[in-house]
């Protein structure tokens, strides 16, 4: 009985301390890594929206993201292999894109139908500039890496702006 | 003279105050579920084991064209959702090197894709998803259908991705024995 009843207890104990740790876990993530970031671009979107920044810098970005072939465009020099592996680092550049372009839709100057292209167009470049590192994590040779580089690199000319395309088909009847 | 110097105190609090309210909205909109969401997959994850999960990539190495699927999308998928940004990509060991780039290219470009469902897999460039999403919450249209047809076009995208990658990897391949051998 003692036995059973010890069994129970350690195995509750198991649970709940990993649910524990998970939460903490999701606490010091959302700390160290999401609420400075939501710092730095509140404050970014603020200097932008109150000096008026924004209203030039909206009014390029929403021509180019107001149709299919601006979001290609876009798509297209973001994955240049020279500029890719420059706009890749912590997605910083992919996210502040993307805080513009939502900050358009929520004003209403930017179709919420093209938001699905739209994710796709700021982000063909996602992970160029980690390609060595991403394949020494999977203990890839040295000339694996060598050939593995450009070869991500030019795959993305292709399948960034195509990925924009499938992004298109996608959003039919989206938000209509 | 200070009327003017108050109006320039003004507008420079002014920006500060804006993003202030960014802030707010941002916080309060997008931090609580995303704390609770969190929790609930990093205990799952705990619970399962990651060391189950290395069986499957053997598996997901060997050649034909049968296997591609398993390779760049079932592999991937699941690296990124047990592993996370960037752990996931140490899975590409159990994968011969001809495949590996192309198995880094499908599992990296996963990592934005389920934002709107499981942001567990990238909680610290959570605002590739959450900048669009921002402005979905404003207009007061539900942000589910965007983030159900994100991950679905991301599917499609990295198996695309892989086998271009793939290819592209096997010409580069050919151009760098030829040119060590000339």
């Amino acid at each position: 009985m003692t036995a059973l009843l010890t069994r129970i207890g350690k195995a509750v104990g198991k649970v709940v301390g990993t649910l524990y740790q998970a939460g903490r876990d999701a606490v010091d993530t959302t700390i160290k890594n999401v609420i400075p970031f939501i710092a730095f671009i509140a404050f970014v979107i603020g200097v932008i929206l109150e000096t008026g920044v924004g209203e030039a810098l909206a009014n390029g970005l929403s021509g180019l993201a107001s149709s299919l072939g601006g979001l290609l465009l876009l798509s297209i020099v973001i994955g240049l292999p020279v500029l890719s592996p420059l706009l890749g680092p912590g997605a910083v550049i992919a996210q502040i894109i993307g805080v513009l372009l939502g900050t358009e839709i929520g004003q209403g100057d930017l179709d919420p139908s093209l938001a699905l292209p739209a994710l796709w167009a700021i982000n063909p470049q996602v992970g160029c500039d980690f390609i060595p590192v991403g394949l020494a994590l999977g203990e890839a040779e040295p000339e694996t890496v060598e050939v593995g580089v450009p070869a991500v690199l030019f795959s993305r000319m292709i399948t960034g702006p195509l990925a924009v395309v499938i992004g298109w088909v996608f959003s039919a009847g989206l938000y209509a | 003279m200070f009327d003017a110097l108050a109006a320039a105190a003004e507008e420079f609090i002014g920006w500060f105050q804006r993003g202030a309210e960014v802030f707010t909205g941002l916080v309060v909109g997008i931090i609580p579920l995303l704390i609770v969401l969190l929790t609930a997959v990093n205990a799952l994850i705990a619970l399962i084991g990651p060391e189950r999960v290395n069986k499957f990539g053997e598996w997901a190495g060997r050649e034909g064209f049968i296997y591609t699927p398993i390779r760049y999308l079932i592999w991937p998928v699941i690296s990124v959702f047990v592993l996370t940004n960037p752990m996931a990509y140490t899975n590409g060991q159990f994968l011969p090197e001809k495949y590996k780039p192309a198995f880094y290219d499908s599992a990296v470009s996963f990592v934005h894709p389920p934002l709107g469902i499981f942001p567990h897999v990238n909680p610290g460039e959570f605002f590739v998803w959450g900048g669009i999403l921002a402005g979905i919450d404003a207009l007061g249209l539900s942000p589910t259908p965007l983030a159900v047809r994100y991950l679905i076009t991301g599917l499609i995208v990295i198996y695309i991705r892989g086998l271009v990658t793939e290819w592209m990897t096997r010409i580069m391949w050919g151009r760098q024995t030829a040119e060590s051998a000339a």
